[in-house]
């Protein structure tokens, strides 16, 4: 049984279709990116599967949960217990130091733990900036930050919205060879929107969108 | 007056609906969550068992015996929940006490039958008292019916409220924050304010431990001097027993009574917050916070009614502590006279009423020697004739504070309802008689007693 499986999930918009019948099943630990134009449905597919938008219509299962039937408390808490999110911005708080933006994860979460938090931050190689503000960090050091605070909980699925937009080619190499360390460590699931063809390469399946349809399905590597 | 008996009697009736329904809603949310559902129907048979007991009070004569029982049975169950609470608060802060207990309680008939037991002995004398309360409000009413219509209707009102609020709170909201011993506190919370009916003495709680207090600790020190065979009433000065009695007396009394209902709640609030944390198999990580969180958060919502407790005792304390134990009164003796062998004492006279609660003295000259009485109406209504002196200390006599007699030698409190009671520290009685008019006192009768009493002087008396 497939760890993602959606069934003619449909998004409406008044009059604009954004989804037209997505049918995908992902399998778990799987690396799959979203490519296609702006406003293929990528992002809206991605805010669908990490329960920030709910389908017009069909069906979406993950990990057993129906989650297209699920209420607003019940997505906050799948969001909160099962997936972690990267966005182009880092949407960082700025007056925190890079360890609290972590602990405020852990926070709403459960509780903070600082050493915890200290040693994501390490991980993600950021030791010796803990306790320096998002403005004192550089735009791939706050990417960093934004990894450690999404994955602090271990989600199963990390939802990943255009992460390297902002970043230089040097930094998007680093940042993609974070996540797939982590990725190849821990083992979670990993859906990342992007229509950069080079971040597109890693992973392991791209899947090309076009109006709201699912165009090419193509596996780089079976896991 | 017919509305002031309709509102009464309506909210009489809202009260212990809201009471009942309270106490089930919560106790129901507890058993749904430990899947003991059925457990409840002990506690409605036994609140039906309370309603119809208590009903019986509707067709009986209800004498001031009655009264005054039921409202000693109302604080003696107040009492019961209370112990049964610390009980139950030291058990779950890890001291097993009650092993035996876990064992029976394993068994069905014995939890249905607890439930049932605690049920009527919390309901029967609260709804007892209202059902009392309503018989005499109907008595105030031309039409009696409009009287228990009014009932009906604060009941009905309430199992409205009780219905909204199970679908304002959820069942697992409410039973996150109990157990057992927040259950019982709880209760004990329910019967502390709202526990009185309007014919019946609200629980005055604070007072009356600390006068218990104040006793158990004179008969500590007493019997402390007793081991030690040392006379101490006649041997030690008043000076010094007044330095004593500091000790049993109303001050350290109103602590003790603090520290005996905070110790075991506190130690529960204690625990819950300070007590380490579980071991977990989930050795780090989110998983180990979630686990962490969920055990402090679980002891936090515990300890919530416990506070609560804590809270509602100490502005009791603060509230009753300081009005109710108020200095001694000691009324100066009127003159009475001898005719014909028999001391005659008026019932009532212009200045003065037997019947009014108060302590009154006497004094009967005979020959060079003055023989003090005392007499009091005690709260079953009958009347008590003493000696104003007893057999063990120097004959200082008795004050009065609250419900209490005190010696003002050794400044023992003995209880109003005990006098009659002959030996120790207890007033020597006197057989009298008395109607209407007349308190009757055989003057051999007198003469007869007062050799009882201990001829030595304390130093003060001597001056």
């Amino acid at each position: 049984m497939p760890f993602i499986e959606l069934k003619n999930v449909i998004k409406e918009y008044r009059n604009t279709h954004a989804l037209r019948g997505i049918d995908i099943s992902i399998e778990k630990g799987q690396w799959l990116n979203l490519v296609g134009p702006s406003g293929s449905g990528k992002s809206t597919l991605l805010n669908i599967i990490g329960c920030l938008d709910s389908p017009t219509s069909g069906g979406i299962v993950i990990d057993g949960a129906d989650i297209s039937s699920f209420s607003e408390d019940e997505m906050a808490v799948f969001r909160r217990e099962k997936t972690g999110f990267i966005f182009q911005q880092s949407h960082l708080i700025p007056y925190l130091s890079a360890v609290e933006n972590v602990m405020l994860s852990q926070y709403f979460h459960s509780m903070a733990d600082e050493k915890e938090a200290m040693e994501a931050l390490t991980r993600v190689g950021l030791g010796h900036r803990l306790h320096h503000r998002p403005s004192q960090l550089s735009g791939g050091e706050q990417q960093r930050v934004c990894i450690a605070r999404a994955l602090i909980n271990s989600p199963q699925i990390l939802l990943a919205d255009e992460p390297t937009g902002n970043l230089d080619r040097e930094n998007t190499k680093n940042i993609l060879e974070l996540v797939k360390r982590l990725h190849e460590e821990e083992h979670f699931t990993i859906i990342l929107v992007t229509h950069d063809p080079f971040v597109a390469q890693w992973g392991q399946r791209v899947l090309t969108m076009e109006d709201g349809r699912i165009k090419c399905d193509e596996f780089l590597c079976r896991l | 007056m017919s509305s002031f008996v309709v509102y009464e009697a309506f909210f009489a009736g809202l009260k212990e609906g809201l009471k009942a329904g309270i106490i089930w809603y919560v106790l129901a949310s507890l058993l749904h969550v430990k899947g003991m559902l059925r457990l409840q129907r002990a506690f409605i048979a036994g609140t039906l068992f309370s309603v119809i007991a208590a009903a019986s009070f509707l067709f009986l004569n209800v004498t001031p015996e009655i009264r005054e029982y039921i409202a000693n049975s109302g604080e003696m169950s107040f009492a019961l929940l209370l112990v049964a609470s610390a009980a139950a608060l030291l058990n779950s802060s890890g001291l097993r006490l009650f092993s035996l207990l876990d064992r029976v309680s394993g068994k069905a008939f014995l939890r249905n039958s607890a439930i049932f037991a605690a049920s009527a002995i919390f309901f029967v004398p609260d709804i007892s008292g209202t059902f009392i309360f309503i018989k005499d409000l109907s008595l105030l009413n031309e039409r009696a019916y409009q009287t228990y219509a009014s009932l009906a209707a604060g009941v009905s009102v309430s199992v409205l409220l009780i219905s909204a609020m199970s679908r304002l709170l959820s069942r697992g909201l409410v039973s996150s924050f109990f157990e057992l011993p927040q259950l019982l506190l709880f209760a004990s919370m329910m019967k502390l304010t709202a526990g009185g009916t309007g014919g019946i003495s609200e629980i005055s709680l604070i007072p009356a431990v600390q006068r218990g207090l104040m006793k158990l600790s004179h008969d500590i020190i007493h019997q402390t001097f007793v081991m030690l065979m040392v006379p101490d009433h006649p041997l030690l000065k008043t000076t010094t027993w007044n330095f004593i009695g500091f000790f049993f007396g109303p001050n350290i009394a109103s602590w003790e009574t603090l520290l005996l209902f905070l110790l075991c709640p506190l130690m529960f609030i204690y625990y819950s917050l300070a007590s380490p944390l579980p071991e977990t198999a989930a050795a780090a990580g989110a998983e180990r916070r979630r686990f962490v969180q969920s055990v402090l958060s679980d002891r936090r919502r515990k300890a919530v009614p416990v506070l609560l407790f804590v809270l509602l005792i100490s502005a009791s304390w603060f509230s009753q502590s300081g009005e109710k134990i108020s200095a001694v009164k000691v009324p100066k003796a009127k003159p009475v006279v001898e005719d014909r062998g028999m001391v005659l004492i008026p019932v009532t006279d212009p200045t003065m009423d037997l019947k009014d609660g108060s302590l009154h003295k006497f004094v009967l000259s005979r020959s060079d020697k003055e023989i003090r009485i005392m007499v009091i109406m005690k709260p079953d209504g009958r009347i008590s004739v003493c000696l104003d002196a007893c057999e063990i200390c120097p004959p200082d006599g008795y004050g009065l504070r609250e419900d209490h007699v005190v010696c003002l030698y050794c400044n023992t409190p003995i209880p109003v309802v005990s006098l009659g009671e002959p030996g120790g520290c207890n007033p020597i009685p006197l057989a009298f008689a008395a109607d209407d008019r007349f308190i009757r006192i055989a003057v051999d009768e007198i003469m007869k007693k007062r050799e009882l009493i201990n001829s030595s002087r304390s130093a003060e008396a001597a001056r």
